[in-house]
């Protein structure tokens, strides 16, 4: 277990525009979902990919920088080797996600921009993360986490500009062969990587678990490490035999992970069941069902199940891990900025006190709502259903953002 | 010279923000003594080794412990060994999360 320190914590003025610019994007992915053709739905249309990059370039991968920007510096006890940097990492961030999306939209001629807006800003964040883990003189697991799947970024938006190029008529190449090392790389190789090093710190930080052994998280981590290797050489070389070893070693690696948080779980002294402990129960169960669903489409190969899967694994997991983690990391950041240097001195409230409880449950109730419906939409093809489930995914979304500005705000 | 419980009762006013309770009813402060010159050493844990507030909580103890008259030196030795857990919690902490 590591020892964290907030000694070398950034401001939280650097890391808010993260958080609200990623709930933002949280909002837009809802409303590209009203944009989606339920009876006709393939993962290359254009608002496919639009709510794709959404959801994940404006949401999931924005917050997670802006956490990576808090956590890394604490994890490794060492200060960043440029913080200034984040402030354009946000900005560049915003802006190449914005330019993509309307040029899945409406005008691929700006695909190359957006995607090379965007690729400029991953590198300064890999380049900053990169040289900031060289400070650091021995790695320990999460810290060889963070630098696994930053690795996998920078391969990711590499094969991301390709396909950029590619769309925009400037190169020939296998658009399928490098999507399928783009998505691994940034999906598996960087988010999922990303979710196992940090969870193994923050879920046992706030369930205030202790006593387990990290041994399967190692080993799920190596296997989908090789996985999304195995994956990235499959399209490279044109291997079939390597991408389904890839798809195997990513599955394989998968009850690893789920084992090592059912142990947290099981064993955590905090059992009352929060915002933050729904959310971590929803997001585990969505991943579980994501991993069933994925089973069901490589049974029937019929395309549906792969989309339903995706879908759940997006918003289902990734949604609720990370909406979960900001009603627990906001508060603890606000308070620790504006409260901490009051204690002893007057009364101060507790980080419990700084979540809204009425806006954070409806989000909750809302978005799960949401995602079951559009789920089952997706395999019914119900035009209704999808519409019903977006509109409750919207109400979540909105909820969700009113919830975060009230902590950023608490005074 | 201060007692064990003097000087508890003076933690007592420590409180962890994200659990809402005070560092003795937690069961964090595991002992505590002083000598005649107001040097006074608190053995102690914290809920979980990843704590971010880890630096702050040791702070947060030493001065409440320095507002005790006369007292010169806080020593605070952190140990893992016995690890923390819910049963060296009061009951109000336990009821409080559940356990």
């Amino acid at each position: 277990m590591m020892k964290i320190s907030q000694d070398f914590a950034p401001p939280f003025k650097l890391i808010a525009p993260f958080f609200i610019i990623g709930g933002f994007f949280y909002i837009l992915a809802t409303l590209a979902v009203f944009l989606v053709h339920a009876q006709d739905l393939v993962y290359t249309s254009p608002v496919v990919i639009s709510f794709t990059h959404l959801f994940l370039l404006g949401f999931v991968m924005m917050t997670i920088f802006g956490a990576m920007a808090q956590l890394v510096p604490v994890v490794l006890e060492v200060g960043h080797f440029g913080v200034e940097l984040f402030y354009a990492i946000w900005t560049l961030l915003l802006i190449g996600t914005l330019l993509m999306v309307f040029g899945f939209l409406y005008s691929p001629a700006l695909l190359p921009y957006g995607g090379m807006v965007v690729l400029i800003s991953m590198m300064i964040f890999v380049g900053e993360i990169f040289l900031t883990i060289k400070k650091v003189k021995k790695l320990n697991l999460v810290m060889s986490s963070v630098l696994i799947s930053n690795t996998f970024l920078f391969f990711g938006i590499i094969f991301g500009l390709l396909m950029a190029l590619s769309y925009a008529g400037t190169i020939s190449l296998d658009i399928s062969q490098m999507l399928r090392a783009h998505v691994y790389s940034v999906i598996g190789g960087y988010i999922g990587i990303t979710i196992m090093g940090l969870s193994i710190v923050l879920v046992p930080m706030f369930t205030l678990s202790h006593s387990f052994s990290l041994t399967p998280l190692r080993i799920s981590i190596t296997l989908m490490s090789m996985g999304v290797a195995s994956v990235i050489g499959s399209a490279l070389f044109d291997v079939e035999f390597l991408e389904y070893l890839g798809y195997f070693l990513s599955f394989l690696s998968l009850p690893f992970y789920f084992y090592i948080i059912y142990i947290i779980y099981k064993t955590r002294p905090r059992k009352e069941n929060d915002i933050y402990a729904i959310s971590m129960m929803f997001a585990y169960s969505a991943m579980l069902a994501a991993f069933f669903l994925a089973i069901v489409y490589f049974a029937l190969h019929k395309e549906v199940f792969l989309l339903a899967s995706a879908w759940v694994f997006f918003f289902g997991f990734f949604g609720f891990m990370i909406t979960g983690h900001i009603y627990k990391i906001i508060p603890f950041l606000v308070w620790f900025e504006r409260f901490s240097p009051l204690v002893g001195k007057q009364k101060i409230p507790m980080l419990v006190d700084m979540v809204p409880q009425r806006s954070s449950q409806a989000q909750f109730v809302f978005s799960t709502v949401g995602v079951v419906l559009v789920t089952f939409a997706i395999l019914t093809k119900s035009e209704t259903l999808l519409h019903g489930g977006a509109s409750f995914l919207l109400f979540g979304a909105l909820a969700f953002v009113r919830s975060m500005l009230y902590m950023i705000n608490f005074k | 010279m201060y007692t064990k419980e003097e000087i508890f009762k003076a933690i007592s006013t420590v409180i962890d923000p994200e659990v809402g309770f005070n560092l003795v009813e937690m069961g964090l402060i595991y002992d505590a003594s002083s000598d005649d010159e107001g040097n006074v050493k608190v053995t102690m844990t914290l809920s979980t080794k990843a704590c971010p507030l880890h630096q702050m909580i040791l702070q947060w103890v030493k001065e409440a412990v320095e507002k005790l008259p006369d007292v010169k030196e806080v020593d605070i030795e952190v140990v893992w060994e016995p690890e923390w857990n819910i049963s060296m919690a009061d009951d109000n902490v336990k009821k409080a999360l559940g356990a």
